[in-house]
Formats: structure tokens, sequence, C-alpha cells
């Protein structure tokens, strides 16, 4: 089957005056169709900027990007509008992401008045289907997003992005606002629309517990930099970095019974600007040699499906 | 006798939209040298609660009722020149948001040195020892103390405003969500830096999240707070494994698990009321799948499920907790080969 999205040494820099800050860093990876990739990492590890790139807000520094088979890095003005019927992002931020003096049905006709794809009655109809779709009251259709709570904010952010029938959705941190009882309403929503609508998702968020849920295939990212991708199953069992390993032990988990290991990491990100040459992580990790100050480690396939970038994954985990 | 006990406390904030009900008659106890958790979503008055105890709550707040009693005295009754020598020196708080609790033009160890300054009646040079020491228990080095808190990381600045709360070495420490703002890795860190100083210094902490799995590690009692009243209270032991609210059974329910695979969470359904319009009766029957005509009617009685076992449902029972117990209660994180990491400052 050939992939929906492929990216290929994907790279974001942005212009500082103190240097490039090398945001996103050779990024590669491929999504089927109907799945979930999940982007996990900690803040500022770049996991926006490459959804951001990914749906074409952001111009990318380097490398390729392809949709549906086709290079849609640069693409002309007509490509980019034909692809915003194709792509969409559901962004982090309910309360910021809505403008606050448009109403619920115009916030979500919006995007179907933009691309000219319905008008008059057919429009007002399916504004209403959309907020069937994701849950909203039709009794909300002429609140403001101030008369509404987080959730349901959310759900018309989900609502836009629905409303043009893309095939493919980045999810930005789309529940991290949320309360839990809240968060697991949307969560469950987003399942049910994949499999109903057909859609394949880039899920991006910082907690382990809501990617391992959603998730197929999971990425983590750290400082820019790709570390680890594999199945979601198998990197909750079998974590191959050091940075995944010391990531999953961080999380703490609702349960007296579990023991934990008594590590911690230590340290912080090192910052993304002017980044010295070697491994990102090598500052933070302990099995940092020289080789790992000197060169970056490219990504490797250590068993079927699961790539790692590490110079030292092999010996560390005894493979 | 527990260090810290509060009896029926209510707390309202009269706006111009109505009376807010933050908090409606919680009774709870933090015993010396022991960690209560407090837990809930946004809203539902556990940081007002904690403001309450340090007699802080912002206008148009009123404490109504109830009384809060620190080692035997009432704090609500206190001449305020009094609870001034408590705060920060017996009682001492942890904000949640550590950007915004510093003071942005001032050095870092000046703000430790004038809570130690206010309260221990030192000489300067004594202050100046005792504010190393404290920045080196935080795992800060001492030639950090004339940086401005814009030069430090989130992580680092949050170890500072902990250093300040530890100066005096508080009996209690309230801790406001102190690792919200932070990431996983950093709040790792932070929790095991907390826990070991309460330990070494034998403080009780009081503290307030929406993590329960915070909790599981790091506190000994939980209370679980809904609309502003303390909806289950016992043991992390009994609450955890023997979750009796259809509430707490709900949190349970929605969060996704490291440790357990489920297609889809089982939420609860509906929002959080609205604290100026609590529903009548018990304020969680519009969401609750046990609800019967009693509930909308009357708001339940806290009763006594087990020993110290506490909830305030008419039909809750002590049941097994499927959550706590399924998946694998054997779980563990995969295991970090090599070197034994110590929480020090390594990436500076």
């Amino acid at each position: 089957m050939e992939h929906l999205l492929e990216a290929k040494a994907l790279s974001k820099y942005y212009t500082t005056p103190n240097g490039p800050l090398h945001a996103v860093e050779q990024v590669s990876f491929t999504v089927d169709e109907k799945t979930t990739l999940g982007v996990v990492g900690e803040s500022g590890c770049g996991k926006s900027t490459l959804g951001r790139v990914l749906v074409g807000l952001l111009d990318a520094t380097g490398g390729d990007f392809f949709f549906e088979g086709e290079n849609v890095t640069h693409p002309d003005k007509k490509k980019r509008k034909e692809l915003r019927r194709k792509m969409q992002i559901i962004f982090q931020d309910p309360y910021s992401s809505l403008d606050p003096r448009m109403c619920v049905s115009d916030l979500i006709a919006e995007p179907l008045r933009a691309l000219k794809l319905a008008r008059g009655a057919a429009l007002e109809k399916q504004v209403q289907e959309l907020m069937d779709t994701v849950g909203l009251a039709r009794r909300f259709a002429y609140s403001y997003p101030h008369e509404l709570d987080g959730g349901r904010r959310q759900r018309i952010g989900i609502a836009r992005a629905l409303s043009v029938n893309p095939r493919f959705i980045v999810c930005d941190e789309p529940v991290s606002a949320l309360d839990v009882s809240i968060q697991a309403q949307v969560l469950n929503l987003l399942k049910e629309l994949q499999i109903e609508k057909g859609l394949t998702y880039v899920f991006i968020t910082h907690n382990l517990s809501v990617v391992k849920h959603i998730s197929h295939d999971i990425l983590v990212m750290y400082c820019g930099c790709m570390v680890e991708k594999c199945p979601s199953k198998e990197l909750f069992a079998h974590p191959l970095h050091p940075y995944t390993k010391g990531l999953l032990a961080a999380i703490p988990i609702p349960s007296i019974h579990v023991k934990k290991p008594d590590v911690v990491l230590s340290g912080e990100v090192t910052s993304p600007v002017n980044p010295k040459p070697g491994c990102r992580f090598a500052a933070r990790c302990p099995h940092a040699s020289d080789i790992c100050r000197q060169e970056m480690p490219q990504q490797e396939e250590l068993a079927p499906g699961h790539f790692v970038a590490c110079h030292h994954a092999k010996e560390i985990n005894s493979l | 006798m527990s260090l810290l006990d509060i009896q029926d406390l209510s707390i309202h904030f009269m706006t111009e939209n109505g009376e807010v009900k933050a908090v409606n008659g919680i009774s709870l106890h933090v015993d010396e040298g022991r960690t209560l958790g407090l837990v809930g979503e946004t809203g539902a008055g556990k940081t007002t609660t904690a403001l309450g105890i340090l007699r802080l709550v912002p206008e148009p707040g009123k404490i109504l009722s109830g009384s809060i009693t620190y080692k035997g005295e009432d704090i609500l009754t206190m001449p305020e020149k009094d609870v001034q020598d408590l705060r920060g020196n017996e009682i001492s708080m942890i904000f949640q948001d550590p950007m915004t609790a510093l003071n942005p033009v001032m050095t870092v160890g000046d703000q430790i040195a004038e809570v130690i300054n206010r309260h221990q009646h030192c000489s300067g040079v004594e202050c100046q020892q005792r504010m190393m020491e404290i920045l080196d228990k935080v795992g800060i080095s001492g030639d950090r103390a004339k940086d401005y808190p814009h030069q430090f990381s989130g992580g680092m600045k949050q170890r500072i405003v902990i250093a300040i709360a530890l100066a005096c070495n508080p009996k209690l420490l309230l801790a406001d969500e102190p690792t919200t703002a932070l990431d996983v890795t950093i709040q790792a860190q932070v929790l095991r830096m907390v826990n070991d100083l309460k330990k070494e210094l034998g403080t009780a902490m009081f503290l307030i999240t929406h993590d329960l799995g915070i909790v599981a590690e790091s506190c000994d009692d939980v209370a679980i707070m809904y609309a502003g009243n303390i909806i289950e209270y016992g043991s992390v032991e009994a609450v955890f494994d023997h979750t009796a609210h259809p509430y707490t059974v709900g949190l349970f329910g929605s969060l996704p698990r490291l440790d357990v695979d489920v297609e889809f969470l089982s939420p609860i359904p509906g929002l959080m009321p609205d604290p100026i319009n609590l529903p009548s009766g018990c304020p969680f029957h519009p969401r609750c799948k046990l609800a019967t005509r009693e509930c909308m009617e009357t708001m339940p009685e806290t009763r006594e499920l087990a020993p110290g076992h506490l909830v305030r449902c008419h039909h809750a029972q002590e049941e097994d907790n499927p959550n706590a117990i399924l998946g694998d209660p054997g779980y563990t994180p995969p295991p970090m080969m090599g070197a034994a990491l110590k929480d020090e400052e390594a990436g500076q």
C-alpha cells in the first residue's frame, strides 16, 4: 500500500538574532491511510513546528514532503488551495484559536465559505450536520466562543477542520487545555471520527498516556530531532532510545501497585539555537561517549518498523 | 492531634453575577509529616481552599463559616499580625506558575533572603549563609544567587519558588499544582526533590493536583473535590483500590493509561456545574449514573464506609476499582539500563 504521507529529511530553521534555531532537523517518516502517527516530545522539541510544516502553515527549510504520492513541499498557490481541502489542523488552545466576534455557526461555516464549497441553505444544512457530528447541541449555533467551555470550544475547532471533508488532520495538542473528564470525551470523539470517516491523523502531544491511547505509530522527538519511531505497542514494551526510556520512567501512573524504577533523567533540554554537532541528547544521556558528542546519529531500523537514532542503541539494548 | 484541621469551611465570592459558591462546607485534616492530596478539576475549589488556609482569599471572596485550626489555634480568628508570622514561616505555599510567582526585578538570592530576614531575625551574614544552604538543597549552585528569574529555565524557577517556601523550615507546605507548568522529565526531578526534602525536614504537605498519577506517587491521603465539596476522602490505598464515589470512578475511567489498554475511554458525561448556579441536592447528580430522586432533593451526608474512608453519596458502596486493578498490577515501566542517574544539574 502506498503511504498517504511521507516526509524525507524534513527540516525547518528559524532565524534568530543569535543564529539559526534548528526547530526541526532532518525528520523522516511515513503515515499510512486511516492510521494515527503520534508525535511526542517536551516543550520546544519542534513538534508543533513539524505539524505546521506538514499542513503548509510554515515553509520547510529543507527536505521533501509527499502527500498522496505527490511532492507538496513548496506548492504553488493553486495547489495550496487544493491541499487545504485535503489537510486541516486542529489547534491546541480553543481559547485563542477562535475569532471571539464570530458565532459558532459562522465559525464552522467559514472554511466552507472560504473555499466556496457551499452556500445558502446547503451551507446551513452542512453546518448543522457538522454540529451533530461533533456533538454540539444546535441551540449553541448563535452563541459566541466566550459563552462556551473549553470542551465545547474544542469541538468547534474539530468541526471547522472536518467541514471541508479532509483526508488528513494534524491535531496539535487538541486536549491539553482540557480537564480529564472532558479530555476523554474529545479523545473518544476523535477516535470515532477516524473510524467513521477514514481519517488520517498526525497527533501532536506531550502526554504519553494520551498518545498511547490514540496512536498506531509513535514518533519521539527531542530538540528538533527524531530519536525513535515505531508502532505504539512496541514503544511502550521495548523502548530502545535512552531518552524514550527516561520519558517513560518519568510519567506518574495512577495506581499504587506500580513499582517505578528509582531513576530520574537529569539535566534539561539544550538550546536548539546554533546546536553543537553530535547527538542533541548527549548532555543528558547516561551512555554518552565521544562519538555522541561529535556525530549526529542516523536513524537505523533495529527491529521491523522500529527506527532509532542512537549510536549505542544496539549495545545498551544488547541487540 | 492533627497539625491542620479544617472544619466545615465555606468560601463564597460575591460577584456582580451572583454568589460563586467555591467551597461549600469541607472538612479536612493534615497530620504531621504526612502528605494530603487534594484532587479535582478546574473550578472545583482547590486553590481557594489553599488560599483560605493562609487567609489570602482575594476580594470579593469571603470565608463564610468554618474553622481552620493550626496547632490548636484558629487561623480565622487570629489577629492579622499573627497570621503574617505564620505565612512563609510555619505554613508556606508553592504557587502553580513559577513564571509569575517570582519578582522579575529582584535577584533570586534576595528573594530567598527576604523570607529568612522577615521571620528569623538574623544578621545579614547568617541570612546569606542560610540562603546559600537552601539554594544548595534545591540543586542550584550558589554562584547563581545574583541572577534574575528570567535567566533560569522553568524547572529551575520552580526550584527557586520551592527554596523560598522551604527557607524557614515550615511545618506545613501548601503546594498548588507545583509541577503543572513543567515538562514530565523536569516534573519527575522536582517531585522527587520535594519528596526528599519533605522527608528530610519532616514537613507535612497539602498537595493540590489534578493528576492522579502524582497522588499515587507522592501522597499518603487523598481528598477528591467536586463543585466545592469533598466527595471522597481516605488513604490513597482506600480511594485508589476501593473507589466508592461515582465521580472518582469516572475520573479513573477518563484517564488514558500507560499500564492499561482500552479501545475507548469511559468519560463522565456532561460538564462541571456552574458554581453560581449549583444543582439542587448532590451537585454531581446531573452527571451521575446512580442518581435517583433522593439525589436531586437532598445533599448526602458524609458516610464512613470503612475506618477512615469517607464518601459523600447516597448510593456509593466500597468496591474494588476495576481501573486500578484491571490491566497489569505488576506493570513496571521499562527499566533504564546502565548508569544510575542522579537528580543533578547536568544540562546547564
